[in-house]
């Protein structure tokens, strides 16, 4: 499978690629919040005034794709919770109206496939549509089924696959609850830094173009992988099969892309994968988007920025990264519970 | 191309927790669809629901969870169904513990079942509840990825009322390009103020029992429930019992509107071409279609325009949500059970409440119980997002 475009919408300016050029935004607040690109642009106001944040910032991150490259054969979506803003504010009505009279809007907006399905509408595509909602899997999952897409096509074809995230004040309380945030305040520059439990609430969407043959594409994406409650050594088993499989030895892959959050409780998972790959050389991506379920589609952002030699010299990416890479290998995991890995290669 | 058959089958709905109870309900037309008595919501009194009849604490001690505190009905209508599927394909804990046993499941409500809880929860009103680590899509899928230690691939999936039928389509797929050799797919969604109270303000729900396909049809009638199904590749089942070959799985979007579809029914006629075309059937062969037929204006017009596209003579059909009400996430699964139940035995169940067929179709579905030779079903879900996806199911024996 062929990555041939990205773009995101992101706590940083990658809507207009100022990111690209070195720009950093600095986060000090409880929350990272995505910098958004002028969605009437591009979205009819009648639509938009509809629109949850989550499907906003996902078309306004596949709509640039959608216009400078062909028609894809299908819309793949990864979201762990989807329109999650529209959902609590229709279940507040809910309870604050006792189950009264209530206006659709917010049900329709907040089902999870609803960006696909207003991609698929405003694109006129009627082709493949599916979305998955595997908690911080979701994005790999994604991968998987285009994978197979493609595997069952006989004729070379492509697709759009993503994911989104959107933060809302409901779903920032459950998880703070639910122990996953810092109480203390933390701006992203000093995230990774930190070690006390819990990381910062980020969000965003990006957005590729994958296709079944390399034409114009810049990179591969080799292997998609998933665990879920793994041992230590059975993450290090499963790392030395993907390896073995796409016929790599431990040297060969330049560069790792972790998912390090600054969670004290689980960041030694990435050091364990760190320690696996003595020479090659890693980054991170959290310290510019924070914390969310889909974050590692960033991840796979920033992998592909790096593999076509934008952002090796940015100034606050962090790690050792010294040039364009070659092979990278993405690793992220959640809750120390759901893990994934995606190997990219770079093609030219 | 290895063949993906059907080796173990598990569900719980609103007229039956087992696969016996359920089929002498379709035979007889025995529909499960009344007044609701365990869930709570205002609508009690006025709408009627496809609920299984069991309580949480029913459901709990059945599948010897009572100390689970953060399991939600969701969860437990899933873990439900899935121990029955994979009982009755006589997988070994080995088996389902092997990498190369892939689990995936639909849900739309997932643990977003008790909105008074969520509700608390997600305004800081008191003291955390027993289910904010619950509230996730997935969340039923991984207590049963835990409960059960399952290492292989897995995966939720939401497109809304097709959400189970992709679940079958991923997992063939997964079996045939050798990811997997044993999938366990289906799909489960408990009955919810949230869900309720959505399709009441699109009023579409039917103050009566839903009447799929008649003229004078109301609207939908919600329920409740879970099935799963276990899918095993070619080589790894040869000495078992096999319900069926999953020979056709086709999805499209209806790409029209965010909750009805087209009057030209794009979307349901591409998923039912692309499933002939992947299990290189003519129409003329299949001999039996379980509807989407929810019982909505929108819906069932659509669906007869999709079915009469499609095929030339249409086959008989049926909509078993006349039985169950929408089960929502779980109706693809649980109509797959159902199409796979009629198949085996070579039988169709009545569709019930249709007394008034549309004239202007001039295509009734079935409405007496009768038996005949079935070799390939086919079965429909479509849901909101213009989300379409249909299954074909041959007969291998």
């Amino acid at each position: 499978m062929f990555l041939k475009d990205a773009f995101a919408i992101s706590p940083q300016k990658t809507f207009n690629s100022t990111f690209e050029e070195g720009d950093f935004v600095v986060h000090e607040s409880k929350t990272f919040k995505v910098i958004d690109a002028d969605y009437a642009e591009f979205i009819p106001p009648s639509l938009l005034r509809r629109m949850g944040k989550a499907v906003k910032m996902g078309i306004g991150a596949a709509l640039p794709l959608m216009k400078r490259n062909a028609k894809t054969d299908g819309i793949i979506i990864g979201t762990a919770n989807g329109g999650l803003e529209n959902c609590i504010n229709f279940l507040n009505q809910i309870v604050d109206y006792n189950e009264g009279m209530l206006t659709p809007t917010h049900f329709v907006q907040s089902t999870p496939n609803a960006l696909a399905g207003q991609l698929a509408l405003m694109y006129d595509n009627p082709g493949y549509n599916v979305t998955h909602v595997n908690g911080s899997l979701s994005f790999e999952n994604a991968l998987v089924d285009a994978e197979l897409f493609f595997s069952e096509q006989e004729n070379p074809s492509s697709l759009i696959v993503g994911a989104v995230e959107e933060i809302s004040d409901y779903n920032y309380n459950i998880d703070l609850q639910a122990g996953r945030y810092k109480k203390e305040q933390l701006s992203n520059q000093d995230l990774l830094n930190s070690s006390t439990d819990g990381s910062v609430c980020g969000e965003g969407a990006s957005m590729f173009i994958v296709a079944s043959s390399p034409e114009d594409a810049y990179a591969e994406i080799c292997a998609v992988e998933q665990l879920t409650y793994p041992s230590e050594h059975e993450l290090s088993e499963r790392i030395a099969s993907l390896l073995a499989k796409n016929e790599l030895n431990v040297e060969d892959v330049d560069a790792l892309v972790l998912g390090k959050s600054g969670d004290g409780r689980y960041d030694g998972w990435y050091d364990h994968v760190t320690q696996l790959f003595p020479n090659a050389e890693f980054t991170y991506y959290k310290n510019f988007v924070g914390e969310y379920r889909t974050s590692s589609a960033f991840g796979l952002y920033l992998a592909s920025e790096l593999v076509r030699n934008k952002l090796v010299n940015h100034p606050e990416l962090m790690g050792n990264i010294s040039k364009q890479p070659k092979t990278v290998l993405l690793y992220n995991q959640f809750d120390g519970v759901r893990h994934g890995l995606i190997l990219l290669k770079r093609l030219v | 191309m290895t063949k993906v058959f059907v080796t173990g089958l598990g569900a719980i709905s609103s007229i039956g927790t087992n696969l016996e109870e359920q089929r002498h309900a379709l035979q007889n037309g025995i529909s499960g669809i009344g007044k609701a008595q365990h869930f709570e919501s205002n609508y009690k009194e006025t709408l009627l629901f496809g609920e299984v009849k069991l309580s949480d604490d029913d459901l709990s001690r059945l599948t010897d969870s009572s100390t689970e505190k953060e399991y939600t009905r969701t969860t437990l209508l899933a873990l439900y169904a899935f121990n029955q599927a994979i009982e009755n394909a006589n997988l070994s804990s080995d088996q389902i513990s092997l990498q190369s046993t892939a689990f995936i499941s639909g849900s739309t409500v997932g643990g977003m079942c008790y909105t008074d809880e969520l509700y608390a929860d997600a305004n800081m009103k008191g003291e955390a509840s027993n289910f904010v680590q619950s509230y996730e899509g997935s969340d039923h899928l991984l207590r049963i990825v835990k409960r059960h230690q399952i290492k292989g691939f897995t995966d939720t999936i939401n497109t809304a009322c097709s959400s189970s039928a992709n679940a079958f389509y991923l997992g063939a797929r997964l079996i045939q390009s050798g990811k997997a050799d044993r999938v366990i797919v289906g799909g489960a969604d408990s009955l919810a103020k949230y869900t309720v109270n959505g399709f009441n303000s699109l009023m579409i729900l039917s103050d009566e029992a839903c009447q799929p396909f008649d003229l004078n049809r109301k609207g939908l009638t919600l329920g409740e429930g879970a099935a799963y199904a276990v899918l095993e590749a070619e080589h790894v089942c040869s000495d078992k019992y096999k319900y069926a070959e999953l020979t056709g799985f086709g999805n499209a979007n209806d790409a029209f509107h965010p909750s009805t579809t087209s009057d030209d029914a794009r979307g349901p006629v591409l998923a039912m071409e692309r499933a002939l075309k992947k299990s290189n059937l003519p129409a003329t062969e299949i001999d039996y279609i379980n509807a989407h037929g929810t019982g909505t204006q929108n819906n069932d017009f659509t669906e007869t325009v999709a079915l009469k596209k499609v095929f030339e003579k249409v086959p008989p059909f049926n909509s078993t949500k006349s039985y169950t009400g929408h089960t929502l996430a779980a109706s693809g699964a649980l109509e797959a059970v159902f199409s796979l139940l009629s198949m085996v035995n070579n039988e169709l169940y009545p569709s019930l409440r249709c007394s008034t067929p549309n004239e202007e179709f001039n295509t009734p579905p079935i409405v007496t119980y009768q038996q005949a030779e079935l070799k390939n079903v086919l079965s429909n879900s479509f849901g909101f997002g213009g989300n379409c996806t249909s299954l074909i199911f041959s007969k291998c024996f």
